[in-house]
């Protein structure tokens, strides 16, 4: 490869990532305490005055937004004071899980729930930590949801408008064009963690997805989608603050469409992970071999055959209060048998999970606005659509999800989807509007 | 004569100036559960009360029935079980500097050490008769017995040397057992939570006392557990989009329409052939 084609291929790759890693960066709270922290007038006057619990009390909830040892401190010298409230043990449980001291935590989460002033919320609250510590704790950790429900889509086809006319002159396929329809889905998601118990911090991951949809009357759009990764991850510093890891993976992907085998990819990857402050980093690389069969309805489909190579940077953390991100950036370079459809792709999304509880019950709904933006710039004139023009896509896509309690781990989950590709190819511009709803188990 | 005037004069400015020094508070008792005593050095050993001063190589002792919650001024606290002996043998913290070392010796008994600025900086360190514990982070429940010392981290990166060895602690709610000084030190992994729990409730008030300081109800606590949108920072258990498989599925149908089905509308069928009526 020539040096300029490097340099190309680098600043692609620093292009891609650094949306996210000024995001990232945005996102970092500031731990170091400073001078001025240790002057706080607050601070002093728990060394001065430390029976005046009202200051200890204030520099508390003032500590608990950025020092959290500081936090424990203070909530620990309130404890003291008084034993028995159900609300400085839940504080001190927050405060230790927040570090990833998991076991201190459940202690005083255990604690709290033997408070006689314990709240309902308080209870459901701590109920749930504790569920999630117990599962943290086991040396082999399941975690996962299972999704059923209806969906219904303005664009099944994700195909332009019927009747676009194509640069030859000839009208697109009809069969593909964009038509309404429903369907019933399923889908699910399953993530596997083997801890070794050592003090590296060496575990076995795996992940699974999944998906099928069957139409209502659209069936050459059935589609089922089956994933699979896993790997070893080998701990370099285990310690939660920086929790530096890595893991080499295999990925297995299969598909079928309009009930027929029709795609599989076969592949290995590279990641890291990494936490800086509150924030976690997951940067990775990967090459999956890709496969697409030729189907009566998809006859070109052999074409698309090729090695996807990808690199992507995956953060998640919070953003303020109970709101969270998780955000993605990828590009990726698909090599295809006929070349025309092969590309070159950048890609970001981000979800913002926000956490509230509208009933005071302690039970958490999430709300979850998404957003999303890829730009495929293809290789070459495709010549059956268009014989002088390349084809680039831009496509953006805005979603938001709600997921409503119901009872213990089962909850209603629904998201609403706007999706738009605009193209120098008037075959490839198209948009979409897709509404889901179904019963969502998480465990 | 004048020479040795100037040199009195000298000498016991130098030794009110070490005084001062030496008698410096590092630290303040913030909770004292009775009975639990002090010994400054080259005092008098009396009754800790909530805000007394800590300092320089001062004793600290509980009796059976003493805790006591001491808070230095790099914000480090320590909260010291029943049965506990220990001295601040060195303890210097520029705050402005923000530098300094502290070393306290732990002869006998629990505490549990909540690290401040000065173990941030791996410049903190507890030691007993059987190791050096080195602190960067940190938190760390320390229990010296018969049978030597158990170390149990919290959080942060623990480092433990003896004449055996050097051992590094760096998962949290792990820990390490040190025999004596000249064993090895040994790895316990996982602490049981029943065992953490223990200390935890080991190193605070029991439920009929209250640290020296009556009158705390506790309004207006927390932030996390309490209203209808939770406050900054509180713990929110993982999240996980449930829209992958159907990311997938659309990249791969999208293709699919795409490319994949050929976008020209194919020819009409072939007519069927003509039939002669037979006329």
């Amino acid at each position: 490869m020539k040096d300029g084609t490097w340099r190309a291929s680098w600043n692609r790759i620093a292009g891609a990532l650094a949306p996210a890693l000024l995001l990232v960066v945005s996102c970092l709270p500031a731990k170091s305490q400073t001078t001025s922290e240790l002057l706080n007038p607050l601070f002093q006057g728990i060394l001065a005055r430390p029976a005046d619990f009202n200051n200890a009390l204030q520099y508390g909830a003032q500590a608990a937004t950025g020092d959290v040892e500081s936090a424990i401190s203070t909530y620990e010298q309130l404890l003291f004071y008084n034993p028995n409230l159900a609300s400085v043990r839940f504080e001190l449980g927050v405060l230790y899980y927040r570090l990833g001291s998991y076991e201190m935590a459940r202690s005083y989460f255990d604690s709290a729930l033997k408070m006689k002033d314990i709240t309902p919320a308080l209870r459901q609250r701590s109920e749930d930590l504790i569920a999630d510590i117990d599962k943290r704790l086991q040396p082999d950790q399941f975690s996962g949801y299972v999704q059923s429900g209806f969906r219904y889509q303005t664009n099944a086809a994700l195909g332009p408008a019927a009747g676009t006319v194509l640069a030859s002159g000839k009208i697109f396929n009809n069969s593909f064009a964009a038509r309404p329809d429903g369907n019933w889905f399923g889908a699910f998601g399953l993530n596997y963690v083997h801890d070794y118990e050592q003090q590296n911090g060496n575990t076995f991951e795996a992940s699974a997805i999944g998906y099928d949809a069957q139409q209502f009357k659209l069936h050459q759009f059935d589609i089922g989608v089956m994933e699979l990764r896993a790997g070893p991850r080998f701990g370099i510093i285990s310690d939660t603050a920086t929790g530096l890891s890595i893991k080499p993976y295999f990925v297995a992907t299969g598909a079928t469409l309009a009930d027929a085998a029709y795609y599989g990819g076969l592949g290995g990857g590279l990641t890291a992970h990494v936490k800086l402050g509150d924030v976690s980093l997951d940067p990775y690389a990967e090459i999956v071999q890709q496969s697409f069969r030729n189907l009566t309805l998809y006859p070109l489909a052999s074409g698309m055959t090729g090695a996807l190579s990808t690199v992507g940077l995956q953060a998640s953390g919070p953003v303020y209060a109970s709101l969270g991100f998780q955000s993605r950036v990828t590009y990726a370079h698909a090599d295809a048998n006929f070349n025309p459809f092969g590309y070159n792709a950048y890609a970001g999304d981000v979800w913002l999970p926000w956490n509230f509880s509208p009933l005071n019950d302690g039970r958490t709904w999430t709300l979850t606005p998404t957003a999303g933006l890829s730009w495929w710039q293809y290789n070459a004139p495709d010549p059956t659509i268009d014989p002088f023009v390349t084809p680039n896509i831009l496509e953006w896509r805005l979603g938001l999800g709600l997921e409503v309690p119901i009872w213990k781990l089962l909850y209603l989950g629904m998201l609403a989807q706007y999706r738009a590709d605009v193209s120098n190819v008037s075959a490839f511009s198209m948009h979409d509007f897709s509404v889901t709803a179904g019963p969502t188990m998480r465990f | 004569m004048r020479s040795s005037r100037r040199f009195i004069v000298a000498l016991t400015s130098a030794l009110l100036a070490a005084a001062s020094a030496s008698a410096q508070q590092v630290g303040t008792a913030t909770a004292v559960n009775p009975l639990s005593e002090s010994t400054p050095p080259g005092g008098t050993t009396a009754p800790l009360v909530v805000g007394a001063h800590i300092v320089h190589k001062e004793r600290v002792h509980t009796t059976p029935a003493g805790t006591v919650q001491l808070l230095f001024t790099d914000k480090s606290t320590m909260s010291i079980a029943p049965n506990t002996d220990i001295v601040i043998d060195e303890y210097v913290y520029d705050p402005n500097a923000k530098s300094g070392n502290m070393l306290v010796s732990l002869t006998k008994g629990t505490l549990r050490f909540v690290g401040g600025q000065l173990s941030h900086q791996g410049e903190a360190t507890i030691t007993t008769s059987s190791a050096n514990i080195g602190i960067r982070g940190g938190t760390v429940t320390v229990i010296q017995g018969p049978g030597g010392t158990k170390v149990i981290n919290h959080f942060g990166i623990i480092k433990i040397t003896n004449g055996a060895g050097t051992f590094l602690l760096t998962r949290s709610d792990f820990g390490a057992l040190i025999q004596s000084w000249n064993t090895l030190i040994q790895d316990l992994g996982r602490i049981p939570t029943a065992e953490v729990a223990f200390y935890q409730a080991h190193t605070t008030s029991t439920p009929t006392e209250d640290g020296g300081v009556p009158g705390f109800k506790g309004t207006n606590i927390g932030h996390c557990g309490l209203g209808s949108v939770q406050g900054t920072n509180c713990p929110q258990v993982p999240w996980m989009p449930t829209d992958g498989g159907q990311l997938d599925a659309t990249q791969i149908l999208g293709n699919a329409t795409n490319f994949g089905a050929g976008q020209i509308t194919p020819p009409p069928p072939p007519p069927p052939p003509h039939r002669n009526p037979g006329r």
